[in-house]
């Protein structure tokens, strides 16, 4: 099987760690967009080869924005692109970077070592607030802004997406993560 | 809940954090004589003052410097290790 038409398996998925974890819903919603493409790229030459291609680099828990994709700049040599609507300009960076001569940072896996979910719902601010000891609250905490902080006791990247929050996590707390979403919706709804 | 102000996230829970160790001169092995290397391998510390300390902030995986009262336990202030570097 060539490897394009190989599929991933995420951790709710049957065969996955977290299969059988449900994912609240009703006034507290978890989604999982772990299956969206992402690309990062961390270390040294990292941010002088994506500059390098075009993509204006943001400040340090800042985020821009690159022909639909999002740049998140998570430290100075650490910078992740999010794509969940353009797959195909994301691949293109991919293809440059995987052709181009070092230096170039290098990958930092997050499509495979982080997982990546959205919470939203009528009861979101009351749930976050539970979740994260940061005051998150759009007047300190803008639509480009990142918290690289703790939620659900997981450490996480954060940050406002247009329904909530996307959260952003070690891949293999993914259950741990939904249950304690689950545990929080619970109390608050 | 006890906060250490991070140089590039701000201030946090401490709980997010793990210290590193007091900054320290590094000896030649080649160069020391055995005393004071085995006084450098094996020995701590344990005066009073200001120390600076290396300390890591675990979400974003970024590496800085605090200084610290040893007898207060208060950090005076926190800083990029830029600084520390500029100043060598």
């Amino acid at each position: 099987m060539a490897a394009s038409t190989a599929t991933r398996i995420y951790p709710f998925m049957p065969g996955g760690a977290a299969h059988g974890t449900k994912l609240v819903s009703g006034a507290v919603v978890l989604s999982d967009l772990t299956d969206k493409p992402r690309f990062g790229l961390k270390g040294g030459g990292s941010a002088t080869w994506l500059a390098a291609q075009g993509i204006t680099l943001p400040a340090v828990n800042r985020i821009g924005e690159h022909h639909g994709i999002r740049v998140l700049r998570l430290g100075n040599e650490d910078i992740l692109l999010l794509a969940k609507d353009a797959d195909e300009t994301l691949a293109e960076v991919k293809t440059a970077w995987q052709a181009a001569p070092a230096p170039k940072g290098y990958s930092s896996w997050r499509e495979e070592g982080w997982a990546w979910m959205r919470l939203s719902g009528p009861r979101l601010a009351e749930a976050m607030s539970s979740l994260c000891a940061l005051d998150l609250r759009s007047q300190k905490f803008g639509a480009d802004d990142i918290a690289q902080t703790r939620v659900g006791h997981v450490e996480a990247v954060t940050f406002r997406s247009p329904s909530g929050f996307d959260i952003l996590f070690d891949i293999t707390a993914s259950a741990f993560f939904a249950r304690a979403v689950a545990a929080v919706a619970g109390h608050t709804a | 809940m006890k906060l250490l102000t991070c140089p590039m996230n701000g201030p946090r829970n401490i709980d997010e954090f793990q210290s590193f160790g007091p900054v320290r001169a590094r000896p030649d092995p080649n160069a020391t004589a055995d005393r004071d290397w085995s006084r450098h391998l094996f020995r701590a510390e344990n005066r009073k003052g200001i120390v600076v300390e290396w300390w890591r902030h675990v979400p974003s995986n970024y590496f800085f410097l605090a200084e610290r009262n040893l007898v207060s336990n208060e950090i005076i202030r926190t800083f990029d290790a830029s600084e520390l570097r500029d100043r060598a």
